[in-house]
Parts: structure tokens; sequence; C-alpha cells
């Protein structure tokens, strides 16, 4: 695969008539898509299954009409308060992305344009912590989610998914702002804007597509955090799908509801593959802009 | 682009409101004239619950009971009430836990004690391993509601056919499971649980005590692990795999595969729980009538042991209807209601009484024997680093019984790293 | 105004736009961090009535001897060097295929981001239903092909436990690496394969010489974020396995949690943060060193 992609160009001058290699490359394609998608379509395909058909043997992959059902997801909404799961992680996943961006963009904007002692300092720090893994801090995190009795309240949420969210932002939109033409600023300091002016009317309004490359990314991230959620959250009516989705697994001892389980994940995972259908390209750029020219 | 934002604004402006609306809500519902007694139990059970529930409502119209439903898994509730305490006040007034609990709950200072709110005299016509199981540091936290032990279960028919008493000790048992064995009665002898979780521990303390060891002594915090009888203990188990009397994978089964073993008529013996019962004799079983329990076989010269399980109620140290929550547990755990739950479910009662109640007995016809069973529980060690403790002897022991290490090797290294953990080495 | 004053202007706006989130950023992973090396000297558990009693080294003293942690380090590091292996030799495969135009070509990048956009607990659901035991459709694959007589307990027994959480995790990975590769690629000139090819060099001689030197940073720097996140790595095995069987899939995040959260030992658990927290930035400072020097001989501006 590997010899035969990366200079298809003269490759292709070289062999005009069909062969075998031709055939690698289709198949190559083939297979990424099928990796890619298997897990999901086949959870799609649970879920909208009968219970006797999920647990037929051999496996039923497509099934007949009279295997089709909707009553595993009728479930979710009867017997469990779904729509608020769904509620829930929205709002959290939203506002911590609004505070993500009101904290993060004026400092990326700092740390581009603006000459700040110990500059260099604030950036490092703010690269190393992106690797950070959540579980280093869930301990010190229990402890003030405790001392601020905000245990059950959102803003034990909210308040870490901006923080995780912070340094991929400011990444993000520092090289974005670096790629800013200069001359833009300087002309609304002649005008007599000062910096907050200036940056409201002038920078704000060019940053809106890089402000939404960051928000995807950002929204995704909270939308998906487990831990925090798994921790901080014990009321049924304040749960995150991801929790919720995890706890109905264990959630039967004599009978484990595998249509029901399937179609949380369908439910659960559906606005971010609509996310992605959408905004494929900026999903790329912020994932390699916050990475790679970090 | 525009339109994307202004989208986004729109929802984030409804997902506000609709938070705005249901903490409004919540706080308006929180405003009425009965009191809320507040309490999590798994899905399952509070289902069973339900005509209690409507009953002590009916008696007590002043208090509004809330079953809480949580996850089946029994961990994953302790897990709920456990972060609940951690993140400050508990949403809960009462807690529905299991024996193993207690000591952990009540080291943490999450539970109120109770002894003054109850006689001894009362306490009296519990089974004292449920009580001896809701006390710790000489403190009571935990009234029990139903209980639970591990015990022998036999193929009554099959010993009668042969001329064999049931067996008293483990030699017995060896020696009558090979024999029905070498003369193709059975497939297999003893079946019991040796899988590495909770258990397993359960299943051990059966063993130790049986061979005269002892785990973790609360008082003084000694361990005894690596003292003889718990190494003898760990050998007899090793022993029915090398010998064939028990399968080799049952140190990767836990109660149903076990049950499943013993159900299709292949196994002569069967270390399990109380629940079993209904199993073995419901309609089409293959052991229907042909099953007979006793307490659990002990080497020679010593006592047996039946591991003490079971559910019990404990009151929130921080509850602010303390008296409406104690009228609760009085209800629950009551002659009356406990009886009217154990004939529906067939779960075991916490009194007394209750084995020898002849409404009982007719529907249950072993429960005599099983106050036997019960007569003799153990409990597991009641301190408050159980859980570590248990994990601690579930991975030696297991990798004893897979032979990855010896028995000796196994109950030494347990040993030391639960006395490290206790603060004792 | 004079030059002076207007940096002394700059100097109070910048920090006025960074304190913000600088705030945040303290609280939220400074503190945590801090408070645990505090902590960990100190016994606070159930032994303890929760209060702490310092306690000097002894938690660090019972970490040598903790078997259970030893291992859980032993499972983390195998569990990520090989993720790591899989993801990027796979990620790579995906970023060639990725970079060559064909039609269809953005739908098929699409696709290959979804996995790594999608919740992982929920998809640690999905990859659980799929090496289940009975129904799963892993073994009816295998029993169709014939190639296995009965279902395999994928998740019942130690090592195909250990298989199954890396498959998940690679799945849900690889993604991630070939983006950030994918990046690179395109970024390399047309021009430097053409002359090579005229050189009469084979397509496996111009990967070798040409893609993968020039690709270095980014190979890095791919394997680097996925070091730090499969060597914290929680949802999925705790969803797919909680650890077992037999601990053998447990991970030193999944034993941290459990230190604090099931045995309430938090000075305990504060030393194993400590200790995690410690190994991670060591490979990391050596990653960043390592990149330093590629970055130089490369002689690519990033």
């Amino acid at each position: 695969m590997t010899q035969n992609t990366i200079n298809s160009k003269s490759q292709d001058d070289r062999e005009e008539k069909f062969s075998i290699r031709n055939l690698i490359f289709p198949f190559s394609v083939a297979l990424v898509v099928l990796f890619s998608l298997a897990p999901i379509l086949w959870q799609f395909l649970t879920s909208v299954k009968t219970n006797d058909a999920i647990v037929a043997l051999p496996n039923v992959y497509f099934p007949s009409p009279n295997q089709l059902t909707l009553s595993h997801y009728t479930e979710l909404f009867e017997r469990r308060p779904f729509f608020s799961y769904m509620l829930n992680s929205a709002f959290v996943s939203l506002t911590s992305t609004i505070l993500c961006l009101t904290l993060g963009s004026p400092a990326a904007y700092a740390l581009a344009r603006l000459r700040i002692k110990g500059e260099n300092v604030i950036l490092a720090i703010v690269l190393v912590i992106t690797l950070f893994p959540y579980i280093l801090l869930f301990l010190g995190l229990l402890e003030l989610v405790k001392a601020t009795g905000l245990g059950n309240n959102f803003l034990a949420l909210i308040i870490p998914y901006t923080a995780i969210n912070l340094p991929l932002t400011i990444l993000v939109m520092r090289s974005f702002f670096q790629q800013l033409p200069r001359d833009l600023e300087d002309s609304a300091r002649v005008d007599g804007y000062n910096t907050v002016q200036m940056l409201q009317k002038i920078v704000l309004p060019m940053t809106l597509p890089a402000l939404a490359t960051t928000g995807i990314l950002t929204f995704i991230f909270a939308w998906n955090e487990f831990i925090f959620a798994l921790t901080f959250i014990t009321l049924e009516d304040l749960k995150t799908i991801p929790v919720a989705a995890a706890q109905i697994g264990g959630s039967s001892v004599f009978e484990i509801p595998y249509g029901t389980i399937a179609a949380a994940t369908v439910l659960g995972t559906f606005p971010l593959v609509v996310l992605v259908l959408f905004f494929q390209k900026k999903i790329v750029q912020g994932l390699t802009a916050g990475a790679v020219k970090g | 682009m525009k339109s994307f934002w202004s989208k986004s604004g729109l929802y984030g402006l409804l997902a506000l409101l609709s938070a705005a609306s249901i903490l409004l809500f919540k706080n308006a519902a929180r405003t009425q004239e009965t009191v809320t007694i507040k309490v999590l139990m798994q899905a399952l059970e509070a289902a069973q619950w339900e005509p209690l529930v409507e009953e002590f409502e009916a008696q007590n119209p002043d208090i509004d009971l809330e079953i809480v439903e949580g996850p089946n898994a029994t961990n994953l509730v302790e897990d709920l009430y456990t972060s609940s305490f951690l993140l400050g006040d508990s949403p809960y007034d009462l807690v529905y836990m299991d024996i193993v609990w207690t000591p952990k709950f009540a080291a943490a200072g999450w539970l109120a004690d109770l002894s003054d709110r109850v006689s001894d005299e009362s306490l009296g016509q519990f089974l004292p391993g449920d009580v001896n199981g809701g006390r710790y540091n000489g403190n009571l936290y935990r009234i029990p509601f139903r209980s639970d032990a591990g015990m022998l279960y036999y193929r009554q028919d099959l010993l009668a056919q042969a001329g064999y008493q049931p067996p008293q000790t483990t030699q017995e048992l060896m020696a009558i499971s090979q024999d029905l064995q070498d003369r193709d009665v059975v497939e297999w002898g003893y079946v019991w649980q040796g899988k590495q979780y909770e258990g397993l521990a359960a299943m051990f303390v059966e063993v130790l005590h049986g061979f005269g060891g002892f785990w973790i002594d609360p008082d003084t915090k000694e361990v005894g692990l690596d003292g003889e009888g718990a190494i003898a203990g760990v050998e007899f188990l090793r022993e029915t795999i090398d010998s064939g009397v028990s399968p080799g994978g049952v140190t990767t089964y836990q109660e149903e595969e076990t049950r499943r073993f013993f159900q299709n008529g292949t196994t002569l013996f069967l270390r399990n729980w109380p629940y079993v019962w209904r199993f073995a004799n419901e309609d089409g079983s293959q052991i229907a009538g042909k099953v007979a329990i006793k307490p659990m076989v002990a080497a020679p010269g010593e006592s047996s042991g039946a591991t003490q399980g079971g559910w019990g109620l404990g009151m929130v140290k921080t509850t602010e209807h303390p008296d409406e929550a104690w009228r609760v547990i009085e209800f629950i755990t009551s002659e009356a209601a406990q009886k009217q739950f154990v004939l529906a479910t067939g779960y075991v009662p916490s009194r007394r009484s209750l084995f020898t109640d002849p409404q009982i007995v007719a529907e249950y016809s072993h429960y005599p024997q099983l106050l036997q069973v019960q007569e003799t529980a153990v409990l597991r060690p009641p301190i408050a680093q159980y859980a570590q403790a248990s994990d601690i002897l579930q991975r030696y022991l297991s990798a004893a019984l897979t032979d990855r290490i010896t028995p000796e090797e196994a109950m030494e290294a347990a040993a030391d790293e639960t006395r490290r953990l206790l603060g004792t080495n | 105004m004079t030059q002076d004053t207007i940096r002394n202007r700059e100097q109070k706006t910048g920090w006025l736009l960074v304190t913000p989130a600088l705030i945040v950023l303290l609280l939220v992973y400074a503190y945590p961090i801090l408070r645990a090396f505090w902590l960990s000297f100190f016994a606070q558990n159930l032994g303890t009535q929760l209060q702490p009693e310092f306690a000097g080294l002894a938690n660090y003293g019972r970490m040598m001897g903790d078997s259970r942690f030893w291992q859980s380090l032993w499972n983390t590091t195998i569990f990520t060097f090989v993720a790591l292996a899989f993801e990027l030799t796979l990620g790579m495969g995906v970023a060639l295929v990725l970079n060559r135009a064909f039609r269809g070509r953005g739908f098929v990048r699409t696709i290959a981001i979804l996995p790594w956009a999608l919740p992982t607990a929920i998809m640690a659901l999905a990859w659980t239903w799929i090496f289940n035991d009975q129904y799963g459709i892993l073994n009816d694959i295998l029993l169709r092909l014939g190639l296995i007589q009965e279902g395999i307990n994928w998740l019942g027994n130690p090592t195909l436990a250990m298989i199954a959480v890396i498959t998940a995790d690679v799945w849900k990975t690889t993604s991630f690496v070939s983006i950030l590769l994918l990046a690179g690629l395109q970024s390399i000139s047309g021009d430097l394969y053409e002359a090579h090819a005229i050189e009469g060099a084979t397509p496996w001689q111009s990967f070798r010489q040409i893609t993968l030197p020039l690709l270095m940073p980014q190979i890095l720097i791919a394997a680097l974020f996925r070091f730090a996140q499969s060597f914290g790595v929680f949802d999925l095995v705790q969803v797919m396995t909680g650890g077992g069987p037999a601990g053998s899939t447990e991970m030193v995040s999944l034993y941290i949690y459990a230190t604090v959260r099931r045995y309430l030992d938090f000075g305990y658990g504060a030393a194993l943060v400590v200790v995690t927290f410690i190994i991670l930035v060591a490979v990391v400072a050596i990653a960043f060193y390592l990149l330093g020097k590629v970055r130089k001989s490369a002689g690519v501006e990033l």
C-alpha cells in the first residue's frame, strides 16, 4: 500500500496497463472506510433489531422487516430521562465552549501580538499541560468540588471542561492571530482605538472562522468527557450522555439490554456524527494547528 | 458561518432556559408538607419493594418514602452512595447497604449511630451474624432487613443410593466425591466459586473458618492469612482441582456458572447462597426435589462457618429527618414487613422467628435447615479497609488456585500486603 | 507618549488578557497536582477517619511492595506501546491513502475522522458488544470463516482482554494520528519524489529516504500525544473490562481511581498520582529533547 500511494503520479505514468497494483489502492480506500465505520454500523443495526434477532445464532446481520423495531429507542425515553441526558450534555458542552473561547482568545491574542514578560514560560506550560491525563487532576478536583459544594452542579463540569480545552484554544487561536496581517491593527491604532476596542471591532469579526474551528473541537471534547462527569454528578437527572450510556451497561443482573445500549450509543454519538459531517475540514485544521504548530 | 453562530446561540439560549426551568422546578417540588425520605437501591429490588412502600405510606401519611432506582450492579450502587457522600450533602436519608459496606461507611463518618434507638432485646430477635455485621467500633449503624449465608448443597438422592451420610468434614467430601465419580454416578464432585472477585473472598472465609484459620482480627488488626489453617485451606481448594473432584474451570466461575453445573445434574456438591434453592427446585429442573442443604464442611475437629451476607438499612448522619427515617427502618425491618417480603420474593429474613413461621415454612420447606446454616454465620472482617483487604486476598488466592505460585508464597505475600495496608507490619 | 509607556501599557494589557485564562488553568491543573504532592506525605484514609495524618514517605514505601501497582504499571506500559506501534503504522497507512487524489476523498476523510470524534466511553460499549462471547460479531465472523470452532470469551481471558482493549483503542485513535501525519505529508513537495524517481529509486526507497525523515517531526508529535493519552487511558478500559479479568487490564489510572473512590485512600492515591505524573513528565522531557534534535537535523521550521 505504502509504495503505491506516495508517488502516485510517477507510477501512473509508468504503468498504464491494468495490474494488481492498480487494485490495491481502491482496496485500501475501502479498507479505511470499513475500518472506520464497521463498529458504528454494527451498533446501529443492533439498535433497530428485535431482542430475538439480537440473540439469534448465527448472527443476523441485516434484519428482515419483521425483525425491525424502534422499541429500544422508545425505551430510552420512557424508562430513562434520556432527553435530559442529551440536554445536560448539550448545555455543559456549549457553556464550556463559550467560556473557553471567551477566556482563551484574549490570552491567545496577547501571546501572539503583545510582548509580555514570561511569555515563553506561559507557552511552554500551556503546551505541556495538554499532555496531562485527566486522572491526575481528578483527586484534587474532587476536593475542590467538595470544598465549594459544587457536587451535582453543572459548574463542577463546566469549569474543568473549560480548563482542559483552554490549552488547545490558546494554541490554535495564537497561530491564527500570528497569520493575521498586522497592518489592520496598526491602522486601527492610528484611528485611536485602544486594544480592547480594536479587538472587538476589527479582530473579532475576522476571527470567527478560527473561533468556529476551536469551538467545534472544544465542544467535542466536552461532550465526550467521562471521568469528571462520572465522579462529580450522582443525580440521575443531571447525568451527561457518556456516563448515562455506560451505566445502562451494568444495569441488569439477569439480562443485559443489548438493544437499549446500542440505541443509547447511536443517540449519544449522533450529534457528533453530524458535527463531523459538516465540519470535517475545520476539525482537521484545528487539530493540526493545535498539535503541530504549537 | 453567520447562520452557524446564530443557530448555536439560539440553542445555547434554549439550553440555558431549560436548565433554569429544571432547577426552578426542583425547588418548587421540594416545598411540600410531607417529609420525604429518600433511599437508593438497585432497580430490580426497588420494584420488589413497591408493596412495602405503599403499605408504609398508607400507615404514615406524613412521610413520603421515595425509592431512587440505581443500577443493578451492586458495586455501582456503592459507588453512587460513596460519591454522593464524598461530594458533600447526601441527597439520601437512608442507605440500603450490603453488609460489607457497613464498616467503610461508618468509618468515613457518614452513618448515624443507631444504638440508642433500639434495645438489646429487640436486637436479639434478629440473627446475631446480621446484627454484628451492622456494628463498627462498638456502635450500631445498620438494622438488618434480609439475610444471606453460604452453604453446602448436596444431592440427597445420590448420597442415599450410595449409602452415604452427608459429609461433615472436607475429607469426607473428597472421599464421597471420588467414590461416586469413580462409579460414574456423577461427572464432578464439588463446584465452588474460584474466579477473582468478591465471591472468592466470601467463599474462602468459610474455608478459613473450617480450617481453624482467620483473616483479620478486627480488634487487634492481626493478620492470619499466613497461618497454618489458612495455608491448609488453600491447599484443600487446590486439592479439589488437582484430584479432579472439581473441574479446572472453577477458577473462572462465579455463582451462576456453578449453579448451572449443579443444576444439570452432573455434580454432587455445590457451595452457594440461598437463592439457588428456588432455581434447583423449579419446574423443569433436573434435580427438583433431590437437593438438600447443610452447613459447610470443615477440617476434622473444626467447626463449620457460613459467610454472612445480606442487606440492611442505615441512616445518613446528616439527614434532616432522623425520626422519620427511623420510622421507615422500624417498619421495613419489622416482622410483618419481612414476612410479606419473604413470602413474595423468596429472600431470606433476618429475624429468627420467621424461619419457623408456619406460613413461610409451608412455602419454603427448607427454611428450618437454613436457620441452622445461618446460626454458623461468620463475618468477613468488619474493618474500614475491607474492600482493599479483600482485593489483596483475591489476587493472591487466585494466583495460588491457578498454580502460578504455591499456597505458602501466596498467603505470605497476601499477609504482608495486608499488614502494610493496615499499618501493622 | 514615550516608547517606555507604550511598552508598559502593552505589558499591562497583555497580562490583563492572559490572566483570566491562567487563573482557570492554575485552578484546574496546578492545584490538583501540587495538592497531590502535598497529600502524598499524609495518611488520609478510612484508617484515619479520612483525616490527614503526617506519614512521611510511608505511602511511597507501601508502593514499593504493592504488587498491584507494579502490575498496573506493567499493563499500562504494554497497552501504551503496543497501541502506539499499531496506531503509528496504521495511521501512516491511512494518511498515505488520504493524501492521494481520488474521487470522493473529502467524504472518505470525513469518515476516517469519525472514530476520533465519537465519545470513547460510548464506543467502548460498542466494542464490548463486538467482543461479546455469545452474540458478538467478531466470534460470528471467525466461526463463519472456520477459524474457530466455538465462541471465544474475549473479555474473560487475561491476554485476549488486553488484545481487545488495544484493538478498540487503535480503532479510536488511529484517525488522530493520520490527521497529524496527513498535514505533514501535504507539506512535502511532490518535486522531491519526482527527482528521486528519475534517479531510479523504488517507491519503497522514496518512502524510506524522503517521506519518513521529513515526516519525523509529525511522527514524534503524534507519538508524544498518543503516549500521554494512552498512559492515562481510563474511559475505554473502565467501560470495557473495568480492569479485569483478574486485574489483567488494570491500568494505573484505574488503580488510582479505585484507590480514591472505592477505597477512600486519599493519601495513597495522591502518591500514585505523583509517581504517574513524574513518569509522564520524564518521558515527555525525553521526547521534547528528541524532537528538538530531529527538528534541527531535518532542518525544517515547524
